[in-house]
């Protein structure tokens, strides 16, 4: 089954190396609401997903589901505007399939985003969260099967699943922009249900900070491939149970508009220094 | 066949056999579907008899569906429900909540038999389900959304309703009937948990340990019906004082509380405003 991984994510390569000049050095995730940045990138290519050879199709609302390639502070970039989700039904070796595609094609940074909800109270809807680590409350694992040992060892390690120096780098733009930064723990739920208060509290005593059904796949699979990843969380809401109030996706997206712009201004300032 | 059609199929045979249009529906927990005996029975239907039915392969579950009157009100009970140990898919699991609300019903009360792990409780009590934490590592949304019945990303802040919480509460202190408060955490099943397990869902606030409910109540709070949940308590699972009980033991004390989950259940139904 995953022999034949090796041959799919090949043939996604091949597919997109005839559509783009220069292959790309790192790769940006962005997430719900956040995608919009891509339009900034110079010399743009667009790929849609639909084009390219195994790559799954996204399906939510707000996604847009395509891959832009072009040059961002004078380095060559690969966004991908939208993502696939676990709670959608895809397995999690597609979830994780632009990651392996990404490797092929030579990119050796990775930095994803994503909206998250505040479980950590001292947050507020509209923060930046830089995640310094991971929890993974699914019971599922993207490397699951056999190991692709091109890419990486059967046991990979995860204590540093986010770049050290990476994170530097991030916690020097958002200074230097003045973008107030928090620091925290994501935990990956699998949704799609909003989670309940007392599965909140739940996460509090586990030591997480931000919630969320996406991002902990990726990260898995870029480590294993030795991708080294920055993660940034925009608290779009708080989670279950801290504020009198019921959870909806338009809150979310809402939020993720107003951020955006500040957002934009530390990715690119991210991209150029790291 | 998509599981759209397969529940307008059963429902939809459920519909012209009965000709009943329940507006409560009760799922009968592991031996408590004696409650069954105390409707006046209209149509009842067994599961193999419903086209697209799971069925039910528990001993102890009748696997059959009452529809009639109960105090006075419409009822569906399930006597027998799908659990995910059995091997069913979570969509199998929760199909019968989403043919019930093509049948009509507006609020679910869905029980349980459970092993406690509050201090305070005791084998034989009952408990008003708060709130839950779902163990089971996956969720029944998973896969494309049904958007006829509901959102993509539901809001569980409150499942089971403060109100339903304080109406069963009432007509509990009215019959002099205990019960307590608390939140029912879910594990996948079909073995029993270890005590380092216990252990853990006690740090992370569970007052109860169980293997149903909680798929049935995201269904139903998805598809917008209100949650009613009440625990029977049939033994104590607290790690370092519990001694493990026979299945005889078990049934002893499920005997037991049977004539008060009864009596709460149908006064429950008589004085509730849906």
């Amino acid at each position: 089954m995953k022999k034949d991984m090796m041959s799919r994510v090949n043939e996604a390569r091949d597919y997109i190396l005839s559509k783009v000049e220069n292959a790309p050095e790192i790769a940006l995730i962005l997430g719900s609401g956040l995608g919009d940045m891509a339009e900034e990138a110079e010399n743009k290519k667009v790929i849609e997903y639909t084009d390219i050879p195994n790559f799954p199709v996204s399906t939510v609302q707000g996604h847009k589901g395509r891959l832009v390639f072009g040059t961002l502070r004078g380095r060559r970039v690969i966004f991908m505007q939208g993502r696939f989700h676990y709670y959608e039904g895809y397995r999690m070796e597609d979830v994780v399939f632009p990651v392996w595609a990404f490797k092929a094609l030579g990119v050796n940074k990775l930095i994803v985003t994503n909206a998250a909800g505040g479980v950590n109270t001292s947050f507020k809807p509209g923060d930046l969260m830089l995640i310094k680590d991971h929890i993974n409350y699914t019971a599922n694992n993207p490397l699951i099967g056999p190991n692709i040992e091109e890419f990486g060892p059967r046991f990979p390690d995860m204590s540093e699943a986010y770049s050290k120096e990476m994170s530097d780098v991030v916690r020097a733009c958002a200074i230097e922009n003045g973008i107030r930064m928090q620091e925290g723990t994501y935990i990956f739920f699998t949704g799609p249900s909003y989670e309940t208060p007392a599965e909140i509290r739940a996460c509090r005593i586990l030591g997480a900070d931000a919630v969320g059904m996406s991002t902990v796949p990726e990260v898995v699979a870029a480590n294993h491939s030795g991708i080294k990843t920055a993660g940034i969380s925009c608290i779009t809401n708080m989670a279950a149970g801290i504020l009198d109030q019921p959870l909806n996706h338009r809150e979310v997206m809402e939020t993720a508009e107003k951020v955006k712009e500040s957002f934009s201004k530390l990715i690119k300032n991210v991209v150029e220094r790291i | 066949m998509d599981l759209r059609a397969r529940i307008e199929k059963a429902s939809g045979y459920i519909k012209e056999k009965s000709g009943f249009e329940p507006e409560i529906g009760i799922i009968l927990g592991t031996g408590l579907g004696s409650l069954g005996d105390h409707i006046e029975k209209v149509s009842v239907i067994d599961y193999s008899d419903i086209p697209e039915f799971p069925v039910s392969t528990v001993f102890g579950h009748a696997g059959r569906l009452i529809l009639g009157y109960l105090e006075g009100k419409k009822v569906a009970a399930m006597q027998g429900r799908f659990h995910y140990y059995e091997g069913y898919s979570m969509q199998e699991v929760t199909m019968p909540v989403r043919v019930m609300k093509q049948l009509g019903i507006k609020l679910l009360i869905a029980s349980n038999a459970c092993g406690g792990l509050n201090p305070n409780f005791n084998a034989g009590d009952i408990m008003v389900i708060t709130d839950h934490i779902n163990f089971m590592g996956t969720n029944p949304l998973i896969g494309p959304n049904l958007e006829e019945f509901g959102p993509r990303f539901p809001d569980m802040s409150e499942v089971y309703e403060r109100e339903m919480v304080e109406a069963l509460e009432k007509t509990a202190a009215s019959q002099g009937i205990k019960v307590h408060r608390g939140v029912y955490g879910a594990v996948s099943g079909p073995n029993y948990c270890t005590k380092a397990e216990l252990r853990m869902m006690i740090k992370l606030g569970s007052d109860t340990v169980g293997m149903s409910t909680v798929p049935e109540a995201i269904v139903a709070r998805h598809c917008g019906i209100k949650v009613a949940g009440v625990s029977c308590i049939t033994d104590m699972a607290i790690p370092d004082t519990m001694i493990p009980p026979t299945h005889e033991e078990i049934v002893r004390v499920a005997e037991s509380v049977k004539p008060r989950f009864v009596s709460l259940v149908k006064g429950f139904v008589k004085e509730v405003q849906i």
